[in-house]
Protein backbone atom coordinates (compact mmCIF):
# COMPACT_ATOMS: atom_id res chain seq x y z
CA UNK A 1 0.00 0.00 0.00
CA UNK A 2 3.08 2.40 0.59
CA UNK A 3 3.60 2.73 -3.20
CA UNK A 4 0.31 4.82 -3.99
CA UNK A 5 1.91 8.10 -2.43
CA UNK A 6 4.90 7.46 -4.35
CA UNK A 7 2.85 7.50 -7.61
CA UNK A 8 0.76 10.50 -6.89
CA UNK A 9 3.89 12.71 -6.51
CA UNK A 10 3.97 11.48 -9.99
CA UNK A 11 0.93 13.07 -10.83
CA UNK A 12 1.83 15.75 -8.54
CA UNK A 13 4.57 16.66 -10.85
CA UNK A 14 3.52 15.65 -14.70
CA UNK A 15 0.30 18.03 -14.05
CA UNK A 16 2.33 20.55 -12.09
CA UNK A 17 5.39 21.33 -13.86
CA UNK A 18 4.03 20.76 -17.32
CA UNK A 19 0.80 23.26 -16.14
CA UNK A 20 3.68 25.78 -14.98
CA UNK A 21 5.44 25.89 -17.93
CA UNK A 22 2.04 26.15 -20.42
CA UNK A 23 0.94 29.26 -17.88
CA UNK A 24 4.40 31.09 -17.93
CA UNK A 25 4.70 30.50 -21.77
CA UNK A 26 1.24 31.77 -22.05
CA UNK A 27 1.96 34.42 -19.47
CA UNK A 28 5.23 35.87 -21.91
CA UNK A 29 2.96 35.43 -25.12
CA UNK A 30 0.37 37.18 -23.81
CA UNK A 31 2.50 40.56 -22.60
CA UNK A 32 3.97 40.94 -25.79
CA UNK A 33 0.48 40.11 -27.52
CA UNK A 34 -1.13 43.30 -25.28
CA UNK A 35 1.88 45.86 -26.73
CA UNK A 36 0.68 44.25 -30.12
CA UNK A 37 -2.92 45.22 -29.73
CA UNK A 38 -2.54 48.39 -27.59
CA UNK A 39 -1.26 49.27 -31.29
CA UNK A 40 -3.20 47.50 -33.83
CA UNK A 41 -6.48 45.80 -32.32
CA UNK A 42 -7.49 44.59 -35.31
CA UNK A 43 -4.57 41.32 -34.50
CA UNK A 44 -6.67 39.99 -31.93
CA UNK A 45 -7.62 37.27 -33.50
CA UNK A 46 -4.06 36.38 -34.89
CA UNK A 47 -2.62 37.21 -31.23
CA UNK A 48 -5.30 34.78 -29.65
CA UNK A 49 -4.10 32.06 -31.89
CA UNK A 50 -0.77 32.37 -30.98
CA UNK A 51 -1.11 32.52 -27.36
CA UNK A 52 -3.07 29.45 -27.07
CA UNK A 53 0.31 27.31 -28.32
CA UNK A 54 2.11 27.11 -25.17
CA UNK A 55 -0.87 25.55 -23.47
CA UNK A 56 -0.47 22.18 -25.34
CA UNK A 57 2.36 21.29 -22.31
CA UNK A 58 -0.49 21.32 -19.90
CA UNK A 59 -3.05 19.41 -21.72
CA UNK A 60 -0.43 16.85 -21.92
CA UNK A 61 0.95 16.75 -18.66
CA UNK A 62 -3.00 16.49 -17.29
CA UNK A 63 -3.32 13.34 -19.60
CA UNK A 64 -0.01 11.29 -18.51
CA UNK A 65 -1.22 12.34 -14.53
CA UNK A 66 -4.66 11.21 -15.61
CA UNK A 67 -3.51 7.82 -17.35
CA UNK A 68 -1.28 7.34 -13.66
CA UNK A 69 -5.00 7.99 -11.44
CA UNK A 70 -6.75 5.66 -13.63
CA UNK A 71 -4.00 2.79 -13.33
CA UNK A 72 -3.99 3.15 -9.40
CA UNK A 73 -7.29 3.52 -9.26
CA UNK A 74 -7.69 7.06 -7.75
CA UNK A 75 -10.51 7.76 -10.66
CA UNK A 76 -12.60 4.40 -10.59
CA UNK A 77 -13.81 2.13 -7.78
CA UNK A 78 -10.90 1.85 -5.04
CA UNK A 79 -7.34 2.06 -5.14
CA UNK A 80 -4.83 -0.54 -6.53
CA UNK A 81 -2.24 -1.84 -4.44
CA UNK A 82 1.26 -0.89 -4.93
CA UNK A 83 4.78 -1.78 -3.76
CA UNK A 84 6.54 0.80 -3.12
CA UNK A 85 9.09 -0.40 -6.28
CA UNK A 86 5.47 0.29 -8.56
CA UNK A 87 4.84 3.47 -6.79
CA UNK A 88 8.45 4.58 -7.98
CA UNK A 89 7.76 2.81 -11.51
CA UNK A 90 4.78 5.44 -11.86
CA UNK A 91 7.15 8.50 -10.37
CA UNK A 92 9.41 7.65 -12.90
CA UNK A 93 7.51 7.41 -15.70
CA UNK A 94 6.03 11.03 -15.11
CA UNK A 95 9.50 12.56 -15.11
CA UNK A 96 9.85 12.94 -19.09
CA UNK A 97 6.92 15.22 -19.29
CA UNK A 98 7.27 17.27 -16.09
CA UNK A 99 10.32 18.39 -17.24
CA UNK A 100 9.85 18.96 -20.68
CA UNK A 101 6.66 20.81 -20.79
CA UNK A 102 8.13 22.67 -17.96
CA UNK A 103 10.69 23.72 -20.27
CA UNK A 104 9.36 23.75 -23.32
CA UNK A 105 5.85 25.81 -22.40
CA UNK A 106 8.45 28.58 -21.39
CA UNK A 107 10.93 28.39 -24.80
CA UNK A 108 7.72 28.09 -26.76
CA UNK A 109 6.48 31.27 -25.18
CA UNK A 110 9.54 33.51 -26.20
CA UNK A 111 9.38 31.80 -29.69
CA UNK A 112 5.95 33.08 -30.01
CA UNK A 113 6.42 36.61 -28.58
CA UNK A 114 9.14 37.46 -30.92
CA UNK A 115 6.25 35.68 -33.68
CA UNK A 116 3.79 38.49 -32.23
CA UNK A 117 6.86 41.37 -33.43
CA UNK A 118 6.83 39.47 -36.37
CA UNK A 119 3.08 39.44 -36.80
CA UNK A 120 3.13 42.87 -35.75
CA UNK A 121 4.91 43.53 -39.30
CA UNK A 122 4.38 41.65 -41.22
CA UNK A 123 0.97 39.80 -40.55
CA UNK A 124 1.01 37.39 -43.53
CA UNK A 125 3.61 35.92 -41.81
CA UNK A 126 1.84 34.28 -39.32
CA UNK A 127 2.12 30.79 -40.66
CA UNK A 128 5.96 30.67 -40.31
CA UNK A 129 6.12 32.43 -36.70
CA UNK A 130 4.11 29.14 -35.87
CA UNK A 131 6.17 26.51 -37.39
CA UNK A 132 9.66 27.86 -35.27
CA UNK A 133 6.84 27.58 -32.36
CA UNK A 134 5.64 23.87 -33.37
CA UNK A 135 9.78 22.87 -33.65
CA UNK A 136 9.50 23.35 -29.82
CA UNK A 137 6.53 21.61 -29.35
CA UNK A 138 7.70 18.48 -30.97
CA UNK A 139 9.95 17.59 -27.81
CA UNK A 140 6.74 18.33 -25.33
CA UNK A 141 5.56 15.45 -27.55
CA UNK A 142 8.47 13.18 -27.34
CA UNK A 143 8.06 13.45 -23.40
CA UNK A 144 4.68 12.56 -23.58
CA UNK A 145 5.62 9.72 -25.73
CA UNK A 146 7.76 8.20 -23.32
CA UNK A 147 5.55 9.07 -20.27
CA UNK A 148 2.90 6.78 -22.08
CA UNK A 149 5.68 3.87 -23.42
CA UNK A 150 6.34 3.97 -19.78
CA UNK A 151 2.94 3.88 -18.15
CA UNK A 152 2.07 0.92 -20.61
CA UNK A 153 5.17 -1.15 -19.45
CA UNK A 154 4.37 -1.14 -15.60
CA UNK A 155 2.33 -4.22 -14.14
CA UNK A 156 -0.05 -3.57 -11.19
CA UNK B 1 18.46 34.80 -9.34
CA UNK B 2 17.70 34.78 -13.09
CA UNK B 3 16.95 37.96 -14.53
CA UNK B 4 13.33 37.78 -16.29
CA UNK B 5 13.75 39.96 -19.46
CA UNK B 6 10.26 39.30 -20.62
CA UNK B 7 9.28 41.98 -18.79
CA UNK B 8 10.21 44.11 -22.01
CA UNK B 9 7.64 41.63 -23.79
CA UNK B 10 5.27 44.14 -24.09
CA UNK B 11 7.41 47.17 -24.92
CA UNK B 12 8.84 45.69 -27.52
CA UNK B 13 5.82 44.34 -29.58
CA UNK B 14 4.11 47.93 -29.22
CA UNK B 15 7.32 49.56 -30.52
CA UNK B 16 7.35 46.92 -33.68
CA UNK B 17 3.85 48.03 -34.21
CA UNK B 18 4.70 51.48 -34.12
CA UNK B 19 7.66 51.13 -36.25
CA UNK B 20 5.18 50.01 -39.44
CA UNK B 21 4.01 53.71 -39.00
CA UNK B 22 7.43 55.39 -39.95
CA UNK B 23 7.88 57.22 -43.49
CA UNK B 24 9.27 54.54 -45.63
CA UNK B 25 11.61 55.39 -48.69
CA UNK B 26 8.63 55.30 -51.15
CA UNK B 27 7.00 58.37 -48.76
CA UNK B 28 10.07 60.23 -48.64
CA UNK B 29 11.00 59.61 -52.62
CA UNK B 30 7.51 60.81 -53.58
CA UNK B 31 8.36 63.77 -51.15
CA UNK B 32 11.39 65.09 -53.09
CA UNK B 33 9.71 64.36 -56.32
CA UNK B 34 6.66 66.73 -55.60
CA UNK B 35 6.61 69.79 -57.21
CA UNK B 36 6.95 72.47 -54.88
CA UNK B 37 6.57 72.40 -50.49
CA UNK B 38 3.03 72.30 -50.63
CA UNK B 39 2.73 69.01 -52.84
CA UNK B 40 5.64 67.59 -50.42
CA UNK B 41 3.37 68.52 -47.20
CA UNK B 42 0.25 67.00 -48.88
CA UNK B 43 3.05 63.54 -49.09
CA UNK B 44 3.42 64.15 -45.41
CA UNK B 45 -0.46 64.74 -44.59
CA UNK B 46 -0.88 60.99 -45.50
CA UNK B 47 1.46 59.91 -42.97
CA UNK B 48 1.26 59.49 -39.03
CA UNK B 49 1.87 63.12 -39.24
CA UNK B 50 -1.85 64.27 -40.49
CA UNK B 51 -3.69 65.20 -37.50
CA UNK B 52 -0.79 67.78 -36.61
CA UNK B 53 -0.74 69.07 -40.14
CA UNK B 54 -4.44 69.59 -40.02
CA UNK B 55 -4.29 71.63 -37.08
CA UNK B 56 -1.44 74.04 -38.14
CA UNK B 57 -2.44 77.39 -39.83
CA UNK B 58 0.96 78.36 -41.52
CA UNK B 59 2.00 75.29 -43.35
CA UNK B 60 5.65 76.56 -42.96
CA UNK B 61 5.66 76.27 -39.82
CA UNK B 62 6.03 72.62 -39.83
CA UNK B 63 9.02 72.59 -37.28
CA UNK B 64 6.48 72.80 -34.05
CA UNK B 65 4.73 69.48 -35.70
CA UNK B 66 8.38 67.77 -35.59
CA UNK B 67 9.05 69.30 -32.54
CA UNK B 68 5.48 67.70 -30.86
CA UNK B 69 6.01 64.35 -32.43
CA UNK B 70 9.52 64.13 -30.88
CA UNK B 71 8.60 64.94 -27.20
CA UNK B 72 4.85 62.19 -27.96
CA UNK B 73 7.48 59.37 -29.11
CA UNK B 74 9.83 59.86 -26.31
CA UNK B 75 7.05 60.33 -23.90
CA UNK B 76 5.50 57.14 -25.12
CA UNK B 77 8.54 55.18 -25.22
CA UNK B 78 9.84 56.35 -21.57
CA UNK B 79 5.74 55.59 -20.60
CA UNK B 80 5.95 52.00 -21.73
CA UNK B 81 9.76 51.03 -20.92
CA UNK B 82 10.02 48.62 -18.29
CA UNK B 83 13.07 50.22 -17.33
CA UNK B 84 12.49 53.74 -17.22
CA UNK B 85 15.94 54.34 -16.06
CA UNK B 86 17.67 53.42 -19.17
CA UNK B 87 15.34 55.61 -21.45
CA UNK B 88 15.33 58.58 -19.22
CA UNK B 89 18.87 59.08 -19.39
CA UNK B 90 18.58 59.54 -22.94
CA UNK B 91 16.85 62.74 -22.12
CA UNK B 92 20.25 64.10 -21.34
CA UNK B 93 20.70 64.52 -24.74
CA UNK B 94 17.72 67.16 -25.36
CA UNK B 95 18.74 68.91 -22.43
CA UNK B 96 22.21 69.62 -23.59
CA UNK B 97 20.83 69.93 -26.54
CA UNK B 98 18.67 72.88 -25.31
CA UNK B 99 21.51 74.70 -23.66
CA UNK B 100 24.04 74.34 -26.52
CA UNK B 101 20.98 76.33 -28.22
CA UNK B 102 20.29 78.83 -25.48
CA UNK B 103 23.79 79.50 -24.75
CA UNK B 104 24.87 80.51 -28.48
CA UNK B 105 21.74 82.62 -29.09
CA UNK B 106 22.69 84.40 -25.73
CA UNK B 107 26.52 85.24 -26.95
CA UNK B 108 25.16 86.17 -30.50
CA UNK B 109 22.32 88.21 -29.29
CA UNK B 110 19.73 86.05 -31.61
CA UNK B 111 16.98 84.50 -30.49
CA UNK B 112 16.71 80.58 -31.61
CA UNK B 113 13.98 78.21 -32.84
CA UNK B 114 16.04 74.95 -33.09
CA UNK B 115 15.04 73.93 -29.23
CA UNK B 116 13.16 71.16 -28.99
CA UNK B 117 10.61 70.58 -26.11
CA UNK B 118 11.60 66.73 -24.91
CA UNK B 119 14.40 66.56 -21.81
CA UNK B 120 13.98 65.99 -18.53
CA UNK B 121 13.99 70.09 -17.49
CA UNK B 122 11.89 72.32 -18.58
CA UNK B 123 12.45 74.53 -21.14
CA UNK B 124 11.09 77.48 -19.41
CA UNK B 125 13.74 76.73 -16.49
CA UNK B 126 16.86 76.16 -18.90
CA UNK B 127 15.76 79.71 -20.54
CA UNK B 128 15.63 81.45 -17.29
CA UNK B 129 18.22 79.84 -16.00
CA UNK B 130 20.72 81.10 -19.09
CA UNK B 131 19.22 84.63 -19.55
CA UNK B 132 19.92 84.95 -15.62
CA UNK B 133 22.99 83.14 -15.38
CA UNK B 134 21.29 81.33 -12.43
CA UNK B 135 22.28 77.71 -12.54
CA UNK B 136 20.96 76.35 -9.05
CA UNK B 137 18.80 74.02 -10.08
CA UNK B 138 21.01 72.16 -12.59
CA UNK B 139 22.47 69.24 -11.60
CA UNK B 140 26.02 69.54 -10.04
CA UNK B 141 27.92 68.85 -13.35
CA UNK B 142 25.98 70.44 -15.67
CA UNK B 143 26.33 73.56 -13.43
CA UNK B 144 29.68 73.49 -13.04
CA UNK B 145 30.26 73.46 -16.99
CA UNK B 146 27.21 75.96 -17.23
CA UNK B 147 29.44 78.68 -15.15
CA UNK B 148 32.95 77.61 -16.88
CA UNK B 149 31.01 78.62 -20.01
CA UNK B 150 30.13 81.57 -19.13
CA UNK B 151 33.97 82.52 -18.08
CA UNK B 152 35.15 80.89 -20.94
CA UNK B 153 33.32 82.55 -23.26
CA UNK B 154 34.32 85.94 -21.63
CA UNK B 155 38.21 84.62 -22.32
CA UNK B 156 37.62 83.06 -25.99
CA UNK B 157 34.80 84.40 -27.37
CA UNK B 158 34.48 81.39 -29.72
CA UNK B 159 30.84 79.76 -29.55
CA UNK B 160 32.26 76.42 -30.30
CA UNK B 161 33.94 76.28 -26.79
CA UNK B 162 30.24 75.42 -25.43
CA UNK B 163 30.09 72.12 -27.34
CA UNK B 164 32.76 71.11 -26.46
CA UNK B 165 32.35 71.48 -22.46
CA UNK B 166 28.35 70.46 -22.61
CA UNK B 167 29.41 67.12 -24.94
CA UNK B 168 32.09 66.71 -22.08
CA UNK B 169 29.30 66.85 -19.34
CA UNK B 170 26.85 64.70 -21.69
CA UNK B 171 29.15 61.86 -22.63
CA UNK B 172 31.01 61.65 -18.79
CA UNK B 173 26.93 61.28 -17.81
CA UNK B 174 25.75 58.68 -20.40
CA UNK B 175 28.70 56.25 -19.94
CA UNK B 176 28.17 56.63 -15.88
CA UNK B 177 24.58 55.82 -16.07
CA UNK B 178 25.04 53.23 -19.02
CA UNK B 179 27.80 51.25 -16.32
CA UNK B 180 25.36 51.99 -13.35
CA UNK B 181 22.81 50.09 -15.25
CA UNK B 182 25.13 47.56 -16.29
CA UNK B 183 23.61 48.00 -20.09
CA UNK B 184 26.63 47.04 -22.57
CA UNK B 185 24.22 48.26 -25.71
CA UNK B 186 23.80 51.34 -24.75
CA UNK B 187 27.58 51.67 -23.61
CA UNK B 188 28.24 50.34 -27.17
CA UNK B 189 26.09 53.16 -28.70
CA UNK B 190 28.22 55.53 -26.09
CA UNK B 191 31.55 54.54 -27.06
CA UNK B 192 30.67 55.02 -30.70
CA UNK B 193 28.96 58.18 -30.35
CA UNK B 194 31.89 59.63 -28.42
CA UNK B 195 34.35 57.99 -31.28
CA UNK B 196 32.21 60.48 -33.33
CA UNK B 197 32.21 63.26 -31.88
CA UNK B 198 36.23 63.08 -31.31
CA UNK B 199 37.08 62.23 -34.92
CA UNK B 200 34.91 65.43 -35.84
CA UNK B 201 36.38 67.57 -32.91
CA UNK B 202 39.94 66.19 -34.23
CA UNK B 203 39.12 67.84 -37.77
CA UNK B 204 37.50 71.18 -36.39
CA UNK B 205 40.57 71.53 -34.20
CA UNK B 206 42.87 71.17 -36.89
CA UNK B 207 40.64 73.34 -39.35
CA UNK B 208 40.96 76.16 -36.92
CA UNK B 209 44.61 75.92 -36.35
CA UNK B 210 44.55 75.51 -32.53
CA UNK B 211 47.62 73.28 -30.91
CA UNK B 212 47.64 70.07 -29.19
CA UNK B 213 47.37 70.77 -25.55
CA UNK B 214 43.11 72.27 -26.54
CA UNK B 215 42.82 69.39 -28.37
CA UNK B 216 43.87 67.84 -25.22
CA UNK B 217 41.24 69.07 -23.19
CA UNK B 218 38.43 68.86 -25.13
CA UNK B 219 38.55 65.03 -26.64
CA UNK B 220 35.85 62.97 -24.97
CA UNK B 221 37.51 59.90 -22.77
CA UNK B 222 36.21 56.73 -22.69
CA UNK B 223 35.96 56.22 -26.70
CA UNK B 224 37.37 53.10 -28.04
CA UNK B 225 39.87 55.49 -29.97
CA UNK B 226 42.33 56.61 -27.52
CA UNK B 227 42.85 60.34 -26.70
CA UNK B 228 46.81 59.58 -27.43
CA UNK B 229 46.31 58.84 -30.73
CA UNK B 230 44.08 61.08 -31.99
CA UNK B 231 46.06 64.27 -30.40
CA UNK B 232 49.00 62.58 -32.07
CA UNK B 233 47.15 63.23 -35.74
CA UNK B 234 47.08 66.87 -34.95
CA UNK B 235 49.76 67.71 -37.04
CA UNK B 236 49.59 64.85 -39.66
CA UNK B 237 48.01 65.42 -42.71
CA UNK B 238 44.89 64.00 -43.11
CA UNK B 239 46.16 61.05 -45.29
CA UNK B 240 47.93 59.40 -42.18
CA UNK B 241 44.78 59.39 -39.78
CA UNK B 242 42.52 57.76 -43.21
CA UNK B 243 45.49 55.13 -42.80
CA UNK B 244 45.78 55.23 -39.36
CA UNK B 245 42.02 54.06 -39.05
CA UNK B 246 42.22 52.00 -42.19
CA UNK B 247 41.31 48.93 -40.59
CA UNK B 248 39.22 50.24 -37.92
CA UNK B 249 35.17 50.20 -38.04
CA UNK B 250 35.65 53.75 -39.26
CA UNK B 251 37.63 53.27 -42.42
CA UNK B 252 35.00 54.57 -44.84
CA UNK B 253 32.85 57.07 -43.02
CA UNK B 254 36.50 58.73 -42.76
CA UNK B 255 38.08 58.15 -46.02
CA UNK B 256 35.01 59.60 -47.48
CA UNK B 257 33.98 61.58 -45.31
CA UNK B 258 37.00 63.30 -43.83
CA UNK B 259 38.03 63.58 -47.22
CA UNK B 260 35.28 65.79 -48.22
CA UNK B 261 35.60 67.88 -44.90
CA UNK B 262 39.09 68.90 -45.57
CA UNK B 263 38.81 69.34 -49.28
CA UNK B 264 35.57 71.02 -50.08
CA UNK B 265 35.20 72.26 -46.52
CA UNK B 266 31.58 70.43 -45.75
CA UNK B 267 30.87 68.68 -42.96
CA UNK B 268 27.83 67.64 -44.12
CA UNK B 269 28.91 64.34 -45.72
CA UNK B 270 30.43 63.06 -42.35
CA UNK B 271 27.77 64.27 -40.41
CA UNK B 272 25.40 61.91 -42.97
CA UNK B 273 27.86 59.42 -42.67
CA UNK B 274 28.15 59.38 -39.00
CA UNK B 275 24.32 59.02 -38.37
CA UNK B 276 24.00 56.13 -40.77
CA UNK B 277 26.92 54.48 -38.85
CA UNK B 278 24.74 54.48 -35.68
CA UNK B 279 21.73 53.73 -37.48
CA UNK B 280 24.00 50.38 -38.54
CA UNK B 281 24.49 49.22 -35.03
CA UNK B 282 20.97 49.89 -33.73
CA UNK B 283 20.05 47.81 -36.43
CA UNK B 284 22.22 44.84 -34.82
CA UNK B 285 19.68 45.06 -32.02
CA UNK B 286 16.58 45.52 -34.05
CA UNK B 287 15.01 42.03 -33.34
CA UNK B 288 16.12 41.35 -29.67
CA UNK B 289 12.77 39.91 -28.78
CA UNK B 290 13.50 40.92 -24.77
CA UNK B 291 15.14 43.74 -24.31
CA UNK B 292 16.00 47.76 -24.03
CA UNK B 293 17.33 47.82 -27.92
CA UNK B 294 14.70 47.92 -30.09
CA UNK B 295 12.98 51.00 -27.68
CA UNK B 296 15.98 53.07 -28.52
CA UNK B 297 16.25 51.76 -32.27
CA UNK B 298 13.04 52.96 -32.45
CA UNK B 299 13.82 56.54 -30.70
CA UNK B 300 16.87 57.02 -32.99
CA UNK B 301 14.38 55.92 -35.89
CA UNK B 302 12.12 58.83 -35.35
CA UNK B 303 14.81 61.32 -34.92
CA UNK B 304 16.32 60.46 -37.86
CA UNK B 305 13.15 60.55 -39.42
CA UNK B 306 12.01 63.43 -38.05
CA UNK B 307 16.00 65.02 -39.29
CA UNK B 308 14.97 63.38 -43.47
CA UNK B 309 11.61 65.52 -42.96
CA UNK B 310 13.35 68.71 -42.11
CA UNK B 311 15.94 67.87 -45.26
CA UNK B 312 13.37 67.46 -47.65
CA UNK B 313 10.57 70.91 -46.64
CA UNK B 314 13.89 72.78 -46.25
CA UNK B 315 14.99 71.75 -49.12
CA UNK B 316 11.97 71.64 -51.17
CA UNK B 317 11.06 75.50 -49.31
CA UNK B 318 15.14 76.65 -51.10
CA UNK B 319 14.12 74.93 -54.35
CA UNK B 320 16.68 73.16 -54.25
CA UNK B 321 17.18 70.30 -56.74
CA UNK B 322 15.80 66.52 -55.55
CA UNK B 323 19.62 64.95 -56.41
CA UNK B 324 21.32 67.63 -54.06
CA UNK B 325 18.14 66.42 -51.29
CA UNK B 326 18.81 63.12 -52.23
CA UNK B 327 22.23 63.11 -51.01
CA UNK B 328 21.46 64.79 -47.89
CA UNK B 329 19.07 61.80 -46.59
CA UNK B 330 20.01 59.84 -43.61
CA UNK B 331 19.29 55.91 -43.92
CA UNK B 332 16.24 54.62 -42.85
CA UNK B 333 16.37 51.98 -39.71
CA UNK B 334 13.37 50.44 -41.22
Amino acid sequence: MEGIAIAMLGVALAVGLAGSGSAIGIGIVGQSACGLISEDPDKFGQTLLLQALPGTQGIYGLLAGFLIMQDIGIVGEELVELTVWQGYAFLMAALPIAIAGFSSGIYQGRVLASSINLIAKRPEEMGKGIVYAVMVETYAVFALLATILMLFGIDV
Amino acid sequence: MLIDDTIYGYAVARVKAMETRLLDQGHFERMINSSNTDEALKVLSETAYSAALAELEDAYNFEAVLGDELSYTFNTVLNISPVPELIEMLALRYDIHNLKVLFKAKFLGVKSDLLIPVGSMELSKLEYAVSEDNYLFLPGKLRRSANSINEDFMLNRDPQIIDLILDQVLYEQLMASAREHDSQFLEGLFVRQIDLSNLKTLIRIKRMGLNRDFLTRVLLPNGSLSVHRLTAMIDEPVESLISMLAISDYADLVSEGVREWSEKGSASLLEKLSDNFITAYLKEGKWVPFGIEPLVGYLWAKELEIKNIRIVLVGKINKLPAESIRERMRDVYI
